[in-house]
């Protein structure tokens, strides 16, 4: 079943993607573009990452999107909608992707990833889903490890392991990503005020 | 004299005489800045300098008093009593004496050499006639009257020492006293004399400009009477020096002022020249006075005169070095060497217990040195050709400078330097003396500007003193210095009031008959005509001042010749040259003030001068007269300069020096006295009635004469081709050297300059090139292929978003195909 | 061997949408296009994040990252479309040959 699913997702992932490329139209590129972020979060869910996947949902697809949809009302009006570069840029552009991704493919099928594995467990210890001491409900479940880890505190790592050290969690990343995004919000609606018809020396 | 006393008045003649010289510094140094006082018409400047030389005068005189109070006045008690009496006596009862003698030289600070005076009469008594009262003067003892020591000591390097040294006896007071009053009297005369020149335009008649103008400036008044504040300065700081390298500074000095005062009227091309003529001869002189002293400092290693301190354990000086107590030298090395004493009676010693000598020609030398220095200073032959040039410079210049107190400087040197010379030092001075005296009078026969006959006679008379000294006659020289001052000071000024009178009228052959427009003026120039003649109303004592001084000479002459029969010339040159001065003088005075007038308009505007040039006419001529009242040699003025003798001079000296002379005694000349004085008399009377014969009762023409001898006038007036001989032996050559050394560098020294200079210019043009072509274009390329690939590459930012993308994937395909194709794992 | 086969799939995967992504950027004279190739970029590269978080070591570390990625591509596409209105306003198109005023 997992893998029927997984095929599933996976060619309508890429697919999406590919139609992206290839479309002319902006908001033909931008319905593609919903289809290609909604596969991928089923492949999220797939990889037992619920939040994530539907923190994708969430933002991504509702609000990154309407985001790029509402970009291209304002200014992709008339003659804007379909703008196509020439042939020869589309063939070049295709063969260097096509390197590009034997390239990716290659070097990761070459890798023998239990091997690799192994000996990273052997360093590191076992991995978060094969401890003994963490159990949650099902396996996706990782909200509240998550939400723990953004405030600091590594169930996953610190409890039962009779470490002496405590592990840092992402309680700073999580503030400054906060306070990021508040700077990114005032910086792009300061750019994006509205000047048209404001001379030049009223600037 | 105890110490105490000797102290006390050496305290106050060293202050007294301090003043007398430096108040003329000092007047100097505000006349010259003090400038002409707001207006050109101000005399003040000439009343400052003649208060501060007149009170000069009055310190030279209190200080006489002093000294003369403090010593008994010297010598010149007993020499008066002694004059009268025969000098054949023995002087067998001189044990007896001496007892005497100790008490009045008893010094209680036990110095040896203070008491010696009296031993050396026993030593001196073999074959000498001294009379018993002679003991303790006739200058038996010159350091009993002298007061010497040190006003300041200037620098000590190692053993030489500089310092501002005083040595006051009985000649340095007398100079002083001479030396204050000729120059005071000189100071009025000058106020009335210079006075043409109170004026902001003073019209100089002997510069020509072209165009036929004459010279106008500004009047020069005060500047010639700080001229002269500075010349009494140093004229007295020379006759008070202590030691032989300031009377050397002072010499220089009293040369500069003397090219000053010559140079006065600068801008005539003949008195610049003369001033340079009299520096520069003086110079040569000099170079040998430094020879002398250079050989004093080395074998001496001292300059100062003496150390007379009672009580002081000083270093000794030069007098004391050279003679011991009686005035001997001691030879050692069979004479080829000259002991040093060290003033106590013992001979100086070296570190290793040598007795300290001098080899004796280098004594010859030195003495011969200094001489030179007098040679310059006092216009001897052969340097004497610089003193008639000399008297392009105002008359009270002559007067002051050239005839009473400058050119007597060199004469007061050899006097006071006596001790030093060795035997055959004094007989070079005495023929040059003759050479000199017979020199200037033939010369002052022929020339006509009334000046120039009384330089002549200047040159004459410092020949007779040169004479003098040197046979042996220390007193007849140094008396006849100061009656000669006086006398020929009086006829300079005498002269100034004629030229004045005759509005600057030199020649005498434009005057004539001015004794009745001038009557002051000529009936004292006949007093002093009279004094310089020698002449004496025979059988009386009835003589001016020339007379006795004159006689003096002779006799030393007349007893040198006797004692060394060679030295015949010796007398019998001054003998005949007596005879040409009294015709030279006596024409001077005929040819000026008697007779028809020769110039008419010159006699209408002669007048007398006023009260302020005729009253020191008068006092001169008082002194000129009667300076030698008392007898000569038994008067006042030789009593004192008599106290001052050097120890040697009095008994004589047989066989002397390594030529073997004998120098006549006071004895020896007296027995000459009378056959010299009578000998010289006549002499005198006989030019005087050539003279009156010639010029005044015109018997005689002189004219055909001078036809006769014309050769012998030619010669005479070239002043016996000195002038065109030196030209062309020293003048003419240094002139073409100079034109050699100018050539050479010009052609060479400048030569290597501009080669030098042009090189760098043509390297530097070179470098420029360089410069230019090489690092310029370097740099210029880097600059361009820097711009160029700048330019090129500018290109690959071609702004387009698309392509950089591109760029970014090619990139990475790239990146990872190099990675996996050449690291493979 | 399923596990190795699902990691290798879910990592093509994120490669095709990488890829894509990349294409899309450098093809698209759209400038909204190109900020739909970003996010595909960045939908791959979380792809891979949460690959290794279940199948590798990474355990919640991966998830978290993921969860990062999606809120600054959030902030980042905010920021890149103020620009591309802020362009509009300016010279009235958004085509991105347009846009060479940086050229050298």
């Amino acid at each position: 079943m997992e893998s029927f699913l997984f095929t599933v997702f996976a060619v309508t992932a890429c697919g999406g993607a590919v139609a992206v490329v290839l479309s002319q139209h902006v908001v033909r590129m931008a319905f593609w573009l919903v289809i290609s972020l909604g596969s991928t979060a089923g492949l999220f869910f797939l990889l037992n990452a619920d939040f994530v996947g539907a923190a994708q949902l969430l933002i991504y697809v509702g609000g990154t999107v309407v985001l790029l949809i509402f970009g291209v009302m304002l200014t992709a009006s008339g003659p804007y909608l379909k703008i196509s570069g020439s042939p020869g840029e589309l063939l070049q552009a295709s063969v260097v992707g096509l390197a590009f991704l034997s390239i990716l493919i290659f070097s990761v099928l070459r890798i023998d990833w239990d091997e690799h594995f192994a000996k990273l467990e052997q360093a590191a210890g076992p991995s978060f889903f094969e401890r003994p001491t963490y159990r949650p409900a099902s396996e996706g479940a990782t909200v509240r490890g998550l939400g723990a880890a953004l405030l600091g505190t590594r169930f996953d790592r610190d409890l039962g392991t009779g470490d002496d050290e405590l592990s840092t969690g992402y309680l700073l990343p999580f503030e400054i990503i906060s306070v990021h995004l508040l700077v990114v919000l005032v910086g792009a609606a300061y750019l994006a005020r509205a000047k048209r018809k404001v001379t030049r020396s009223e600037e | 004299m105890s110490p105490e006393e000797y102290l006390t008045v050496g305290t106050s003649l060293k202050w007294l005489l301090g003043i007398a010289w430096l108040l003329p510094l000092i007047g100097f140094a505000i006349e010259i800045f003090g400038g002409y006082w707001g207006t050109r018409h101000s005399k003040t400047a000439a009343w400052m300098a003649v208060g501060c030389i007149g009170a000069g005068f009055l310190c030279s005189a209190a200080a006489l008093v002093t000294w003369g109070d403090a010593t008994d006045w010297g010598a010149l008690a007993v020499a008066e009593a002694d004059h009268g009496e025969d000098h054949g006596d023995e002087h067998g009862d001189h044990a007896h004496e001496a007892g005497d003698g100790h008490e009045h030289h008893d010094h209680a600070g036990g110095e040896g050499h203070a008491h010696d005076d009296d031993h050396h009469h026993d030593d001196a008594a073999a074959g000498h006639d001294h009379d018993a009262e002679h003991h303790e003067q006739h200058a038996n003892d010159p350091f009993a009257y002298a007061f010497s020591g040190t006003y300041y000591r200037l620098a000590t390097f190692g053993r030489l020492s500089i310092a501002i040294d005083y040595y006051i006896d009985g000649l340095t007071l007398v100079m002083f006293v001479m030396v204050t009053l000729i120059a005071t009297c000189i100071h009025v005369f000058a106020v009335g004399y210079m006075s043409d020149e109170l004026t902001d335009d003073y019209e100089d008649h002997f510069v020509h400009l072209p165009g036929g103008r004459h010279f106008h400036r500004p009047g020069r008044f005060y500047r010639f009477f700080a001229f002269l504040s500075l010349f009494s300065f140093s004229m007295l700081g020379l006759v008070l020096a202590g030691n032989i390298f300031q009377v050397f500074v002072f010499w220089e000095l009293v040369g500069v002022c003397s090219y000053l005062l010559i140079g006065f009227y600068v801008e005539r091309h003949s008195a610049s020249t003369a001033a340079n003529k009299a520096f520069i001869m003086n110079r040569v002189g000099d170079f040998g006075f430094l020879i002398g002293l250079m050989i004093l400092w080395t074998w001496f290693g001292t300059f100062q005169f003496a150390d007379v301190t009672p009580g002081s354990e000083g270093p000794p000086g030069l007098f004391q070095m050279v003679r011991d107590s009686q005035g001997q030298l001691a030879l050692a090395d069979e004479g080829d060497s000259v002991l040093l004493h060290d003033g106590h009676g013992r001979f100086m010693a070296t570190d290793d217990g040598q007795p300290r000598s001098i080899p004796y020609f280098l004594l010859v030398a030195a003495g011969l040195g200094i001489f030179a220095g007098c040679i310059g200073k006092s216009a001897q032959f052969p340097l004497q050709t610089w003193l008639p040039d000399a008297m392009e410079g105002p008359t009270p210049v002559s007067a002051l400078v050239h005839s009473a107190t400058m050119v007597a400087a060199g004469v007061y040197l050899a006097g006071r330097f006596y001790p030093l010379f060795t035997p055959e030092v004094l007989l070079t001075i005495a023929y040059i003396g003759c050479i000199t005296l017979f020199l200037g009078a033939t010369i002052a026969v022929v020339v006509t500007d009334i000046k120039r006959v009384l330089a002549y006679s200047t040159i004459s008379q410092l020949g007779y003193m040169m004479l003098a000294l040197g046979v042996g006659g220390w007193l007849a020289g140094l008396f006849h210095l100061v009656t000669h001052a006086f006398f020929k000071s009086l006829m300079f000024l005498c002269s100034g009031s004629v030229i004045h009178g005759c509005h600057h009228e030199q020649e005498m052959t434009k005057m004539g008959g001015l004794r009745t427009k001038m009557p002051i003026t000529a009936y004292t120039m006949l007093i002093g005509v009279i004094a310089i003649c020698g002449l004496a109303i025979p059988g009386t004592t009835l003589a001016f001042s020339g007379f006795y001084s004159k006689d003096a000479i002779v006799a030393s002459g007349l007893t040198f010749m006797a004692l060394n029969a060679e030295h015949l010339l010796l007398f019998l040159v001054p003998l005949i040259t007596a005879g040409i001065t009294a015709f030279y003088m006596f024409r001077l005075w005929f040819m000026t003030f008697t007779g028809p007038p020769r110039d008419e308009h010159i006699y209408e505007h002669a007048h007398e001068s006023p009260w302020i040039m005729t009253a020191p006419l008068l006092v001169l001529s008082v002194f000129a007269a009667g300076v030698a009242w008392g007898g000569g040699e038994s008067g006042p003025l030789a009593g004192l300069i008599l106290s001052s003798e050097p120890a040697h001079v009095g008994p004589g000296l047989p066989e002397a020096g390594q030529i073997g002379l004998n120098l006549p005694g006071h004895g020896d000349i007296h027995q000459y006295h009378h056959t010299a004085g009578t000998a010289a008399l006549i002499a005198a009377f006989a030019g005087l009635i050539i003279s009156f014969v010639f010029y005044c009762s015109r018997s005689v023409d002189p004219e055909t004469v001078r036809r006769q001898f014309s050769g012998l006038h030619a010669f005479l007036v070239e002043k016996w081709q000195f002038d065109r001989l030196y030209d062309v032996a020293f003048v003419h050559p240094v002139h073409v050297v100079a034109s050699w050394c100018q050539a050479f560098d010009r052609k060479v020294l400048d030569g290597i300059l501009h080669g030098a200079s042009h090189l760098t210019v043509a390297v530097a043009r070179w470098d420029r090139l360089f410069d230019e072509a090489v690092v310029d274009r370097l740099v210029n390329i880097v600059g361009s292929v820097t711009f160029g690939v700048g330019s090129s590459l500018r290109h690959i930012q071609t702004g387009r978003l698309r392509q950089y993308v591109m760029f970014i994937a090619l990139g990475v395909v790239s990146l990872f195909i190099l990675v996996f194709a050449f690291f493979p794992r | 061997m399923e596990q190795q086969i699902g990691l290798n799939g879910y990592l093509a995967v994120g490669a095709v949408l990488f890829v894509c992504g990349v294409i899309c950027m450098a093809t698209k004279r759209n400038a909204v296009g190109v900020l739909m190739g970003v996010e595909l970029v960045l939908n791959g590269a979380n792809v891979n994040f949460l690959a290794f978080s279940r199948f590798g070591t990474l355990g919640l570390d991966g998830q978290a990252a993921a969860l990062f990625v999606i809120v600054l591509a959030a902030a980042e596409a905010a920021v890149a479309l103020a620009i591309v209105l802020s362009f509009y306003n300016n010279h009235q198109t958004i085509d991105v040959d347009r846009a060479t005023q940086l050229k050298g």
